[in-house]
């Protein structure tokens, strides 16, 4: 195994492509031409409502399921089975062998991706540890707590320090302490390692904080993708908050190009338009009342992820 | 395929070998079998199955009933010894009847036993009272001694067969039967096991790990060919014991035969967990959970079932049609062809035939159980139906 690569460029290549992949289970689409990319020791989001075809999406790209149409690519070729070890994954439905002790799992697991023995073995104890897996790891894995057995689980992703991960869902059932580790050990493996990592989550304030791009899906389309900065830029909405002291005059109203969007405990927020002066609204508001707060809004990933699906 | 992958079904071979050679039920059965074989061999080295080879004949009553009893003696020989003990009177016959030290009692009158009289017994010591009885009435003739002694010639008919039954069919047919017996079982055990193992990789869903780092295929063989060497090594140690064990208590087996039976079971294994396996294991990915086996793995249960039924029969007739068609059918063929070729009734063209038939659709069985097995191994929930299983892969 080589050692750990370097830091990754800043404008890393991608690595992993999918290219226009069609799945329909029966009368059901699944996926409808999805195309994305994940560069290399970047960490990528992958966001979108329950059936939207995450799951089908990485299923293909690891090659447990076939696409209809379309094509996954490592490194510009064709993925095959030998590419394929150098993959990581944590499926949705997790699944270990309840009876088999931890160790001895990790290193079976590591050893059937082509990892010497000894080397998963010392892959694995080392993981074991950074992953805080409490527990003997001679211990059977039906015998550790729920939050533990998620951890053994990231860590069979992991063990034969793959080149890709693909995580789905990782971490719906962690704790917040969990929630801290497995951050830290996505951001070790892509940061440190260089490997490209994709996961799926709903939790997207964790996606905004981690993710150095996010893909949204919708309905088995790929709904909108970049770094969240860009998205912002893309679907930017020129919006601004104002706060005023005890006022509820709808004052906005004389300057025109103004759209009240919502508001809330006293905050009301108004889309500008282009030709409007930000200056001119924040005049008009302290000429009514007190101002307490005057900004643009940046919208959170949360509601450009509502935008883009509504 | 790179080098490390073509060795992937050799870890999961290794590791369905050696989780299951560590669970109770496998230290369970072979215990089980080895206790069985013991009882078998010790009943054979003190008698055999075929009945008692010697019999004790009590007397009541005079010179000429005696003369009767030693008469039978005398006619059973070396092959059928009988050995005759007296007794002064009716209560002491009776209660050496019942403890067994004599096996039928012969008076003036009659022969009886404490259930019923062995029909060889009796028909030595009918044989022997009525040729005593032709004696008197020639004696009272006056026909001559050497005339009444040819007259008495106990065989005058010469025995003969069109195609006379191997001496030792009884002792083979016992071979036969404990052979069939434990090719029902671990045929039966072993395919439970690889369906069971299918089910509890998509119980526990660790199948979609697995899948991502290699091929349903690999997967599939791997597992049937882990858990076939654990059924084999089971099967030489249980044959290795039995042999060992007969020679150990001097039954008079020939041990060529059990040898050779043994080894007959152990190939004919081999070939039926090919046959058998790989549907096993397709009948075990159409479901999720263990409840819900039974549902699908009766088919293949109950064509193993009849096939050990008829070879259990083919026992008595092995030449009949059903039992010679039951051994060229692959379906049928690992139980009921071993019982013919150990009674030695099996001709060359139909062990032939049946070998073909047989490795043929072993061979092309694997195919169509891998696909069956890729096609509904991923899909868990309600059961898969076969058509949907053949067409999703």
């Amino acid at each position: 195994m080589p050692g750990p690569r370097p830091h990754p460029p800043i404008l890393a290549g991608p690595v992993l492509a999918l290219l226009d992949l069609h799945r329909r289970f029966h009368d059901v689409v699944a996926l409808d031409g999805v195309s994305f990319e994940v560069p290399e020791g970047r960490i990528v989001g992958f966001v979108g409502r329950n059936g939207a075809g995450k799951t089908t999406a990485m299923r293909i790209a690891l090659g447990v399921l076939d696409a209809d149409e379309g094509e996954v690519r490592w490194r510009g070729a064709p993925v095959d089975t030998a590419t394929r070890r150098r993959f990581g994954y944590m499926p949705e439905e997790r699944g270990l062998y309840p009876k088999m002790r931890v160790l001895e799992q990790l290193v079976y697991l590591a050893r059937l991706r082509g990892m010497p023995k000894a080397d998963a073995r010392a892959s694995a104890e080392r993981l074991l540890e950074t992953l805080e897996v409490v527990g003997d790891p001679g211990a059977r894995v039906e015998s550790l707590s729920l939050g533990n057995q998620q951890r053994v689980q990231l860590a069979a992703a992991l063990v034969h320090r793959p080149e890709l991960l693909v995580l789905d869902e990782p971490f719906s059932g962690l704790d917040p302490v969990g929630v801290d580790v497995l951050s830290g050990v996505l951001q070790r493996a892509a940061r440190s390692d260089g490997a490209a990592v994709v996961f799926s989550s709903h939790q997207l304030d964790l996606v905004e904080r981690l993710c150095d791009e996010v893909v949204l899906i919708d309905r088995g389309r790929i709904a909108a993708q970049g770094t969240i900065d860009e998205l912002r830029v893309s679907r930017a909405r020129n919006l601004w908050q104002v706060r005023l002291r005890d006022v509820d005059t709808r004052w906005w109203e004389v300057i025109p190009g103004t759209t009240p969007v919502r508001s809330d405990d006293g905050t009301i927020v108004l889309e500008l338009a282009s030709s409007t002066d930000p200056q001119r609204v924040l005049d008009v508001a302290r000429s009514a009342g007190d101002v307490l707060a005057f900004g643009p809004v940046e919208p959170s990933l949360q509601e450009l992820f509502r935008e883009v699906v509504s | 395929m790179s080098g490390p992958d073509r060795g992937a079904w050799r870890l999961i071979a290794a590791r369905d070998f050696w989780v299951r050679l560590r669970e109770r039920s496998f230290l369970i059965s072979t215990l089980l079998n080895l206790g069985v074989i013991s009882v078998l061999v010790l009943l054979r080295a003190s008698g055999g199955f075929a009945g008692a080879t010697s019999f004790e004949l009590g007397v009541l009553g005079g010179a000429d009933v005696v003369a009767v009893a030693n008469g039978a003696a005398s006619l059973g020989g070396e092959d059928l010894p009988v050995r005759v003990h007296p007794y002064p009177d009716g209560a002491a016959a009776d209660a050496a009847l019942n403890d067994g030290a004599v096996d039928a009692v012969l008076t003036e009158t009659q022969l009886y036993g404490l259930e019923s009289v062995d029909g060889r017994l009796e028909a030595l010591v009918q044989t022997s009272a009525h040729q005593a009885a032709v004696d008197a009435i020639l004696a009272e003739h006056h026909v001559s001694e050497a005339e009444r002694e040819k007259a008495a010639e106990p065989a005058p008919l010469a025995l003969g067969a069109l195609r006379p039954a191997p001496p030792d069919r009884q002792d083979n047919a016992a071979v036969a039967f404990v052979g069939v017996l434990l090719l029902y079982g671990q045929l039966f055990g072993y395919g439970m096991w690889v369906a069971t193992g299918v089910i509890e990789e998509k119980a526990s869903r660790i199948v979609e790990m697995l899948l991502s780092s290699i091929r349903p295929q690999q997967l599939l063989a791997g597992k049937i060919i882990g858990i076939g060497v654990l059924g084999l090594a089971q099967l030489i140690t249980i044959a290795g014991f039995a042999i060992g064990m007969a020679l150990a208590t001097g039954a008079d087996f020939v041990p060529t035969t059990a040898i050779w039976a043994a080894l007959l079971v152990i190939g004919w294994f081999v070939l039926g967990y090919a046959f058998y396996a790989s549907l096993f294991a397709a009948a075990g990915s159409l479901v999720s959970r263990m409840e819900e086996l039974q549902n699908v793995i009766v088919p293949i249960n109950l064509t193993i079932l009849v096939s050990f039924i008829i070879s259990v029969g083919s026992l008595q007739d092995p030449n009949s049609t059903l039992a010679v068609v039951a051994s060229i059918l692959p379906v049928s063929a690992a139980l009921a062809m071993p019982v013919r070729i150990v009674l030695g009734v099996a001709t060359g063209w139909q062990i032939a035939l049946s070998l073909a038939l047989l490795i043929g659709s072993a061979v092309a069985l694997v195919p169509v159980g891998a696909r069956l097995y890729s096609g509904a191994v991923l899909r868990t929930g309600s059961r898969v139906k076969l058509r949907d299983a053949w067409s999703a892969a």
